[in-house]
């Protein structure tokens, strides 16, 4: 029963607002929230990584994701120079030019991410104040950058074709980004699952977080883990970045900041360290965003924040989070 | 264990007064003195306002430091009561009434009144929760805030903020004719008016903390379960500790509002003005109060310094990647700023208490 509490808090959040309004509305709606939670999971998942696995208070994450959104947007621009493959009408070379940026977006964070934990990171492990001021400075540094490299103002990404547009389910307005979004991030969490509970890695990461030194005894090296996790957790960001781009049709240098709080949020409202707790936490903030934006517009910035105080009050350890 | 100046139980004990043979208490006087005869010295306005601003917002990082650095309680909403302040005084003196010394007054108690109670609730709220999950709630909170000086126009003038007249001798038109040759101007009559409140703050938060609750707070900084069990009420000293600091922030806020003559969201109660003070803190170094003057002047004259290294790209050749560079002068700082994280973690004061500490014999100034 309290395993399902969780559960069951977010079946009624999705339900709530079904008293208040038609089923077709609430339907365009409730996919357009969830679609939204899974975009907010994406970037969430790679701090869950970071904060709530390695505890770090990684403010970088933000940036990280812009990056993530800007490699992707250079690949898809690029490519569409040399072949005119996200313009053209078929399905197979749209897919192949989003896949080109994800694995540019992936790349480039990943080389971003081992950087940061090497340099920057490392020195500070178990320091939660000057994680953050010292990811406060790197985000500033690679925000600049990125006006530096691709110029301050906002640019529009290009959208292959076929991921544009909307398919119509029983009068029912589905947009197809969001659709991606949501396998997407169905995806991601099966895998990260899998990576952590299922996979020798993942039972020596979390060992090692548990405790370091007895893994280290038991012949592990711990830190080139934990480099490895804090890049996995930056190419996470770098999707939810790309997605992000992809689902606005924009990129901007500051984009990853206003995710950021998002994020936090998510992996706050979810209990650290639970990967299901942060798919849970995002869904929650995604819904009751779309919900509260369309009844009651001016509080819907509001309504995440509430969210969380509530959910800490009720349990200060969060909706999944171990008693630690 | 005799010897050392900060640890063990001769630390709770309060420490004599600060001697007229201690250098620092010379240091610090020469400070007020420099920010004193700043307008009288250097007539321009962007020196003034530097100096003073490097009064206020040293204030704020102060009262931020009896938080985090005497009590450590890690919260990222204390820029808001900066903004409440300021806001207060605003809408007494614009919206509600008319530009008195007593709607003034009125403006600076309610400022300070709203920030206490919503410190000491948030405090009773929430501070059982871990420290991280306090320094978010607080983040949250503090974005809410700001999210409601945007929405809530019809009150706070949404984005376009407030600008408030001030009464008799603080007013822009008022000409007080000459004293010793100086012209007296409402902003001469203003600058030293919130210069004497800021010094006012800064002695009181320096008795704060050296008084016996003071001295509690830094055992619940430095072990809250041994304070604890030491009898010390931990829970109710924090909350007492974020709500005087709110206060504090407030009035500083007040102070703010009169010296600018002008308030809206983004520039004093919004997320970016607590990242600033954040660094101001780290800069000057937490635990030491006096820090953040320092801390304060060095971001400032930073913000004011540093976008005029564009001159810069003409000597690098002009081209167009030493323009974008020098463009952008944030990359600079924000190196900068990791740097001095990293060389220097206890901050510009922090680091000279360590190299004094280090040499034999009398610690000058040590009361952290």
């Amino acid at each position: 029963m309290k395993r399902a509490a969780p559960a069951l808090a977010l079946v009624a959040l999705a339900l709530s607002p079904l008293l208040g309004m038609e089923p077709r509305v609430y339907l365009t709606l409730t996919v357009a929230g969830l679609a939204m939670g899974m975009l907010i999971f994406l970037v969430a998942s790679g701090l869950t990584l970071i904060f709530g696995l390695m505890d770090v208070l990684n403010f970088a994450h933000g940036a990280l994701f812009s990056w993530g959104a800007y490699a992707g947007f250079s690949a898809v621009v690029l490519l569409n120079g040399w072949t005119g493959w996200a313009e053209s009408p078929s399905v197979l070379l749209n897919a192949l030019s989003l896949l080109a940026a994800l694995a540019a977006a992936v790349l480039v964070a990943l080389a971003l991410g081992v950087v940061l934990e090497r340099v920057i990171i490392k020195p500070v492990y178990g320091q939660h104040m000057f994680q953050i001021l010292i990811t406060l400075g790197a985000t500033i540094v690679l925000e600049e950058l990125i006006r530096i490299v691709w110029g301050p103002n906002d640019q529009v990404m290009p959208v292959p074709m076929s991921v544009q547009g909307s398919w119509d389910v029983a009068d029912v307005i589905v947009l197809r980004v969001p659709v991606i979004a949501i396998g997407l991030g169905l995806a991601v969490y099966a895998g990260m699952l899998a990576l952590l509970h299922r996979t020798r890695v993942g039972l020596i990461v979390r060992a090692g977080v548990e405790s370091g030194e007895m893994v280290q005894v038991m012949g592990h090296n711990i830190h080139r883990y934990f480099t490895a996790v804090f890049a996995l957790g930056s190419a996470l960001a770098a999707v939810g970045g790309l997605m992000w781009a992809v689902f606005r049709q924009s990129v901007s240098p500051a984009m990853g900041g206003e995710q950021l709080i998002f994020a936090f949020i998510v992996v706050i409202i979810g209990g650290l360290g639970s990967v299901t707790g942060s798919l849970v936490g995002a869904l929650m903030v995604g819904l009751s965003y779309n919900y509260v934006a369309f009844l009651f517009p001016k509080t819907a910035l509001g309504v995440n924040m509430a969210l969380m105080v509530l959910v800490l009050l009720v349990r200060p350890t969060g909706l999944f989070g171990a008693a630690r | 264990m005799r010897a050392g100046p900060s640890t063990g139980p001769g630390a709770f004990r309060a420490r004599p007064r600060p001697r007229w043979s201690d250098p620092t208490v010379w240091l610090r006087l020469a400070a007020l003195a420099v920010i004193a005869a700043m307008p009288l010295v250097v007539p321009s306005f962007q020196a003034t306002d530097l100096a003073i601003k490097i009064a206020i917002f040293g204030t704020l990082v102060a009262s931020y430091d009896v938080v985090i650095g005497y009590t450590g309680i890690v919260s990222f909403g204390h820029a808001m009561y900066f903004g409440f302040g300021a806001y207060a005084v605003a809408l007494c003196l614009g919206r509600f009434g008319a530009p008195t010394y007593g709607n003034l007054l009125l403006g600076f108690v309610i400022g300070a009144a709203v920030s206490a109670l919503v410190a000491g609730l948030i405090g009773a709220f929430s501070l059982r929760v871990k420290a991280i999950f306090f320094a978010m709630i607080t983040l949250a909170f503090a974005e809410f805030a700001g999210i409601l000086a945007v929405q809530w126009s019809a009150l706070t003038g949404g984005e376009d903020g407030l600008s408030p007249k001030l009464p008799g001798v603080f007013a822009v038109a008022y000409d007080g004719g000459r004293l010793l040759g100086v012209p007296v101007t409402g902003k001469l009559v203003t600058y030293y008016a919130v210069l004497v409140l800021c010094t006012a703050l800064f002695l009181l938060m320096a008795r704060f903390v050296v008084s016996p609750l003071g001295r509690a707070l830094q055992a619940i900084r430095d072990n809250e379960l041994r304070a604890e069990a030491l009898g010390v009420p931990t829970f109710v000293l924090q909350i007492v500790s974020s709500t005087f600091a709110s206060m504090v922030a407030a009035t500083a806020g007040g102070a703010y509002l009169i010296w600018v003559r002008y308030v809206n969201p983004e520039s004093a109660l919004g997320v970016p003005v607590m990242l600033d003070v954040l660094l101001m803190v780290i800069i000057g170094g937490i635990g030491t109060l006096w820090g953040g003057l320092i801390g304060a002047a060095v971001l400032l004259t930073a913000r004011l310094v540093l976008p005029d290294l564009r001159g810069l790209a003409v000597l690098l050749g002009g081209s167009e990647v030493a323009q974008r560079l020098t463009a952008r002068w944030l990359l600079i700082f924000g190196i900068l700023f990791i740097v001095v994280v990293f060389f220097f973690p206890r901050g510009v004061l922090g680091t000279a208490r360590e190299a004094l500490r280090r040499r034999p014999g009398r610690v000058p100034g040590d009361r952290s």
